[in-house]
């Protein structure tokens, strides 16, 4: 049946223009599917628009800030309007990869070792003079990334102790506090997850990047990264791959939607979750449409079950 | 170029909550949109139907003679037969770029230089040698020690790009002693100077210096290409641009018009024949001065009361641009991320490089926002920018 679908996008979040991107590829296959779509950019108008449109569903194709924190989901809750993927909740708990890593961790989940610093413990504590006794802990090479941030933004592959303090300060224009993780040398893959009162694994995706680390400008631009659909690993890999994204999915109280990514050492025996997304992109080279289409759907059949199972809550 | 997160960061710019120093867009809001109008009303009823026609390739000629008043303005005197049209100054860029440049060929710019400009010679696979500037435009000592070496290897320069009027993105002038040193420069080792003047008119003070082209046509006229737009004049939204240039070079710009787009929209020429016919298009730029030199003033007075123990700036006699120099340690590609977050934008410095230096310098346009969101946005800056340095110093 015909449903009236509002598609919110772009927003205020530094991942704006890969929002946009979502929302028009999305928009135009909930338009093939036969729906009306309203694209509403995210701004202080935003309860006003929704409050104006008679919406029966709210198509969440923000990433990021206000999109992925539990902000626009908080908002979707009162005026009673039906929305994509995942609650308030586990949008709060994710976006905070500090706090998901803790989650992780407390269900047996692994997750490569970490330590985090906020901005006001260089400036007022001295923090920097704790980074030799991290670098020990952990070991080099280390990924520094702001805590809250999506995309690959911000984060940068550490080789040298000397180049830790630039990378802390670019991290830190992105959020308030920085995490310093164990580089995990292996097969970088995504799970992606879908479905409401069973949720399933779709195809593994493996990324290998054409230069050593998947950033941001690997993930926004066609050509820099193979994709591999399934991924290149053993069965008992994948298998365990799989069960441990379902961990994570439910560890944080996941419903609906979500992508898990994480990095098997090149032994294939340890799964390291990395974290975990509410509001997975849906560009032409984005990692849920292709684990979709691996598994047989077309992208419009992938937006319809998305749509399906929330328009049913 | 910028890597795509940069890029993405600058595409938020264009958001009415952000405060942008970032694009040099003009104030066309102060543009007499009332004359505008009658000025297509003219277009669309005396001869409407050739003025939605294809055109000539060279430029529709009444604009033409329009274009040889608002030069002679600034001391040029060309006629019709020297002037070729194009689709806005990138256009003028792109095609010359087309002509001159094979892979591996050698251009010189200046250091910093307009982005527009590097990116197009590169699209062509010329290497870039970028001369300094100082408050004098292009460092000339340098300049013809560079020039020596390369005659010595045997290398030919195709050309030399300068934006002699504060220039973008550096808002320097080139001084009248070195204008005349470096068409001595050309003429003596045979190198084309492109002479890109697209702020020549916005000057806010001191008296204007004749133009580079005006010195070559003092003498045989055979050494510069003159190019500009109307982008600054009128508005960005007509794409138009022009170039001035020695007729065997003229007829190949043509053929690439040809090549590319047959010709300039007529529509635009013949509206802004109409605008440049009524006189008061000098007042338009009166008030546009007018404007930009108090946005300029107030941009100044905010740096100096809230930066001056720790950046440096040019402080440009007219344009748009005001270049910002901070302590080598300090990158503005690393504080870009938190300046946008907190609603202020800039350009990070290194993409007026073609090998990306300037990583402690950033542009900041001056023209867009008004003098209230400039002084706010400065402050905004000044304070993301003093908290980084504690930052910084935390490390040390």
């Amino acid at each position: 049946m015909k449903k009236n679908i509002a598609v919110l996008m772009g927003g205020r979040s530094l991942e704006r223009e890969i929002s946009i991107k979502s929302g028009q590829r999305v928009s135009n296959a909930l338009r093939k599917l036969g729906h009306n779509v309203i694209k509403l950019d995210i701004d202080e108008s935003i309860v006003d628009n929704l409050n104006t449109e008679k919406i029966d569903l709210a198509y969440i194709a923000l990433h990021g800030k206000d999109g992925e924190d539990g902000t626009i989901q908080e908002i979707l809750e009162v005026l009673n309007i039906p929305y994509t993927g995942p609650g308030v909740y586990p949008n709060v708990l994710s976006f905070d990869k500090i706090i998901s890593k803790e989650i992780f961790t407390s269900h047996n989940i692994p997750t490569p070792p970490f330590y985090f610093l906020n901005t006001s413990s260089f400036r007022e504590l001295g923090a920097s003079k704790i980074l030799p006794y991290i670098v020990k802990k952990i070991g080099m090479p280390l990924v520094v990334k702001p805590s809250a941030q999506g995309s690959a933004l911000g984060i940068k592959l550490v080789d040298k102790e000397n180049d830790l303090p630039h990378s802390i300060i670019f991290a830190l224009g992105y959020s308030k506090k920085v995490i310093l993780e164990k580089y995990i040398n292996g097969i970088e893959l995504a799970v992606s997850i879908i479905g409401k009162k069973k949720p399933r694994t779709l195809p593994v995706v493996e990324i290998a990047p054409k230069n050593k680390f998947f950033d941001f400008e690997s993930r926004s631009k066609t050509g820099e990264v193979d994709y591999f659909v399934p991924a290149r690993i053993s069965s008992s890999a994948d298998k365990k791959v799989k069960e441990v994204a379902l961990a994570v999915h439910n560890s944080l109280k996941c419903t609906k939607l979500s992508r898990v990514d994480i990095i098997l050492d090149k032994k294939e025996e340890v799964p390291y979750v990395l974290e975990l997304n509410t509001s997975p992109g849906m560009t032409d080279t984005s990692l849920l449409p292709m684990a979709a289409e691996e598994a047989g759907m077309s992208f419009e059949d992938l937006v319809k079950e998305i749509i399906n199972m929330s328009l049913s809550d | 170029m910028f890597s795509s997160e940069i890029r993405d960061l600058l595409a938020l710019s264009a958001r009415p909550d952000i405060i942008s120093f970032a694009g040099g867009l003009p104030e066309v809001r102060a543009q007499n949109f009332q004359k505008l109008e009658k000025y297509v009303k003219r277009t669309l009823k005396s001869d409407g139907d050739i003025n939605i026609q294809y055109g000539c390739s060279d430029g529709y000629y009444p604009f033409k003679t329009k274009l040889i008043d608002v030069m002679r303005l600034e001391g040029i005197e060309t006629v019709e037969e020297d002037i070729i049209t194009t689709t806005g100054g990138q256009q003028a860029l792109d095609l010359l770029a087309k002509i001159f440049i094979n892979p591996g060929d050698t251009v010189i710019t200046e250091s910093p230089a307009y982005t527009g400009a590097l990116n197009s010679f590169k699209s062509y696979e010329a290497k870039i040698i970028d001369i300094p500037v100082d408050e004098n435009g292009i460092d000339i000592s340098i300049l013809e020690k560079k020039l020596k070496e390369l005659e010595k290897k045997k290398i030919q320069i195709k050309f030399i790009y300068l934006v002699p009027n504060f220039s973008n993105p550096s808002g320097v002038t080139l001084s009248f002693d070195r204008r005349k040193k470096v068409l001595e420069l050309a003429k003596k080792h045979r190198i084309i100077i492109l002479e890109d003047n697209p702020y020549g008119m916005l000057r806010y003070e001191g008296k204007p210096i004749p133009t580079i082209k005006e010195l070559d046509i003092r003498g045989d006229n055979l050494n510069v290409i003159y190019l500009s737009t109307l982008s600054k004049l009128l508005a960005p939204g007509f794409r138009i641009g022009w170039i001035v240039a020695p007729h065997p070079i003229l007829e190949k710009i043509s053929l690439g018009v040809q090549s590319t787009i047959l010709c300039v929209s007529t529509f635009t020429q013949r509206i802004a024949y109409e605008y440049f016919s009524d006189p008061s298009w000098v007042d338009n730029i009166k008030r546009f001065k007018g404007i930009y030199s108090k946005r300029r003033d107030i941009m100044l007075k905010t740096l100096k009361g809230n930066l001056s123990s720790i950046a440096s700036w040019s402080k440009p006699k007219g344009g748009f641009f005001i270049w910002l120099r901070f302590p080598d340690y300090l990158s503005t590609k690393d504080i870009l991320a938190d300046a946008v977050r907190n609603k202020v934008a800039y350009v990070p410095g290194s993409g007026f490089y073609p090998d990306e230096k300037g990583l402690n310098e950033a542009r900041l346009a001056f023209c867009t926002e008004n003098t209230e969101r400039i002084e706010k946005g400065i402050k905004i800056l000044s304070k993301i920018v003093k908290e980084k340095i504690k930052l910084y110093k935390s490390f040390k």
